[in-house]
C-alpha cells in the first residue's frame, strides 16, 4: 500500500480509530505521509471518529482545574522578569568620611559580629513583610477567582443537567415568510425551569430588538431574552424561568429596541412543541 | 434580559493569538466538559484526566497558531488530541502496546460551538452507536476508548482476528452512514 492509495474507504476510519497494527499501520502511514489527497481523506475520517468521544458519559471538570489554568497563564510572563543582583559598594570609591565611619564601627570585634546579624535580621523582616503583603494580595485574588469559578462550575453543571435530562425537549424554530432569514433551536426543561437558546438570524433594523417568547399552554407569553443579531454571528444564552411552565410554542418577535413586556411585533421565528 | 452575540471559535482563536485571557476562558467553558468526558472514559482516573485537560489548554494558550481555524474543526482537533494523549498515558503503563498516535488536521462537518448543538450531536452519535450490532459496537468501543488494535481486540475477546477485522470494518462503515444520514 506504500505507493498506492488505500483500497477501501474504511481504511481511513480504521486508522483514525487506531485499529490498524503492524504492517497495515506502517504501510498506511508511509502512504499518507506523501499523498495529499489521502491526507485530506484522513482528516475527514479523524473528524468522524472523534465524534465517538461524545458517546462518553458526561463529566464536568472540577473548578480548581480552570482556576489553576488561568493562574498559570497569568503567571507565565512573570517568569521572564529578571531581578538584577545587588552590587556591593567598592571600598575604593568610599569617601574619607565613609572610610572612617566604616573603620570606626567595624574596628570593634563585637560590631563585626552583630552588624551582619542585624542586617540579616532587617533584610529578613523586610522580606517577610513583603511576602506577607504579596500573599495577602494573592489570597484576595484567589478568593475572587474561586467565587467566579464556583459560579461558572454551577453554570456548567446546569448545562450538563439540562443536556442530559430525559425531560429536556429540543424545539426547532424556523423563519416566517417575509421575515428576516434565520433558524434557531431551543432546549427547554419545564421541571428545571431552564431554557437554552441557540440561533442565527439576519440583523433587525437599528431601532428594533428581537425577543424570544415562551407561549405557555395557559396564560400570557413569557419573555425569555431580548437580543440584537449580528450578521453571521450566532446568539446563544441560557436562562432560568419559572418552573413547571408547559410550553405550546416558542417564538422570536421583532420589538422596539430593548424589548416589551408582552409581544407586540411580528413573529420572525416560530417553533411549535 | 438582554443578550449579546456569541463569539465563534475562529474569533476566539484570533483573540487567543492576541493574548486575550477571556478567549481562553470562553474556549475552556465551551469544550472542557466534552474533553473531560472522553478523558475520564479512557483513563478512569479523574486526576490524570484533569492533568491532561489543563495541559491541553495551557498548550493552546502558548501555541494557538498550531491550530489552523481556516482548515479544521477546533473541537474535533481538541478531541483527537485529548483521546490520543489519554491512550498514550494508558500505554505508558504498558510499554509494549505501541507508539503514540499522530496529531493532524481534523475536518468535522458539524458545529459544536454551543451546548444545544453539542446535545444534538451527542444524541446522534449515541443513536448511531446503539444501532450497531452488539459485537460491532463493542469492537469499536474497545478500539476507540481503550486504544486496542485488531489483534489486541481478538486477544482480549478470544474471537478470531478475521472476525474482529470484519466487525470493525462493517462497524465504521455503518457508523459513517448513520452519522451523516
Amino acid at each position: 500500500m506504500a505507493n498506492t492509495h488505500p483500497t477501501r474507504e474504511e481504511d481511513f476510519d480504521l486508522y483514525a480509530l487506531g485499529a490498524l497494527g503492524g504492517d497495515e499501520k506502517r504501510e498506511f502511514e508511509s502512504h499518507i505521509a506523501s499523498c495529499s489527497a489521502c491526507t485530506e481523506k484522513f482528516a475527514a475520517a479523524q473528524g468522524r471518529i472523534a465524534l465517538l468521544a461524545l458517546a462518553a458519559p458526561p463529566a464536568v471538570p472540577s473548578a480548581v482545574v480552570k482556576q489553576q489554568l488561568m493562574r498559570s497563564i497569568q503567571e507565565s510572563p512573570k517568569k521572564a522578569i529578571q531581578v538584577a543582583p545587588r552590587i556591593a559598594k567598592d571600598p575604593a570609591r568610599q569617601t574619607p568620611g565613609e572610610k572612617e565611619r566604616s573603620q570606626g564601627f567595624f574596628g570593634h570585634w563585637w560590631a563585626a559580629v552583630l552588624a551582619p546579624v542585624g542586617i540579616a535580621f532587617a533584610i529578613a523582616t523586610i522580606f517577610l513583610w513583603t511576602q506577607n503583603r504579596s500573599l495577602d494580595k494573592q489570597l484576595t485574588a484567589m478568593r475572587a477567582s474561586l467565587d467566579i469559578q464556583q459560579h461558572e462550575l454551577s453554570d456548567a453543571r446546569e448545562v450538563a443537567d439540562l443536556m442530559h435530562s430525559s425531560d429536556t425537549m429540543t424545539v426547532a424554530l424556523a423563519s416566517m415568510p417575509g421575515m428576516p432569514k434565520g433558524s434557531a433551536h431551543v432546549m427547554y426543561n419545564a421541571k428545571m425551569g431552564m431554557l437554552m437558546y441557540d440561533g442565527k438570524i439576519d440583523p433587525a433594523p437599528a431601532d428594533k430588538s428581537y425577543q424570544l417568547w415562551i407561549v405557555p399552554m395557559k396564560g400570557d407569553p413569557i419573555s425569555a431574552g431580548v437580543f440584537k443579531a449580528v450578521q453571521g454571528e450566532p446568539n446563544h444564552w441560557m436562562m432560568k424561568l419559572p418552573e413547571g411552565v408547559q410550553p405550546k410554542v416558542f417564538a422570536v418577535t421583532m420589538e422596539p429596541a430593548g424589548g416589551m413586556p408582552q409581544p407586540t411585533g411580528p413573529k420572525v421565528l416560530v417553533g411549535t412543541v | 434580559m438582554s443578550v449579546e452575540p456569541r463569539a465563534t471559535d475562529a474569533a476566539l482563536m484570533g483573540r487567543l493569538v492576541q493574548r486575550d485571557e477571556t478567549a481562553l476562558s470562553a474556549l475552556y467553558d465551551r469544550y472542557a466538559g466534552m474533553l473531560t468526558s472522553v478523558l475520564n472514559r479512557v483513563l478512569h482516573d479523574t486526576q490524570a484526566a484533569e492533568e491532561i485537560l489543563q495541559d491541553i489548554f495551557f498548550q493552546l494558550w502558548n501555541s494557538p497558531s498550531r491550530f489552523d481555524a481556516a482548515r479544521g474543526s477546533l473541537p474535533g482537533w481538541l478531541m483527537v488530541i485529548a483521546r490520543n494523549r489519554a491512550i498514550s498515558r494508558l500505554r505508558r503503563h504498558n510499554p509494549a502496546a505501541g507508539d503514540e498516535l499522530p496529531e493532524n488536521t481534523v475536518l468535522m462537518p458539524f458545529n459544536l460551538e454551543t451546548a444545544v448543538s453539542q446535545r444534538q450531536l451527542v444524541d446522534r452519535v449515541k443513536r448511531a452507536l446503539e444501532n450497531l450490532p452488539k459485537e460491532q459496537r463493542a469492537a469499536v468501543e474497545l478500539a476507540y476508548f481503550e486504544g486496542l488494535t485488531h489483534s489486541e481486540i481478538a486477544e482480549r475477546t478470544g474471537d478470531p482476528l478475521g472476525t474482529v477485522k470484519t466487525r470493525l470494518r462493517t462497524g465504521v462503515e455503518t457508523l459513517k452512514k448513520n452519522l451523516h444520514s
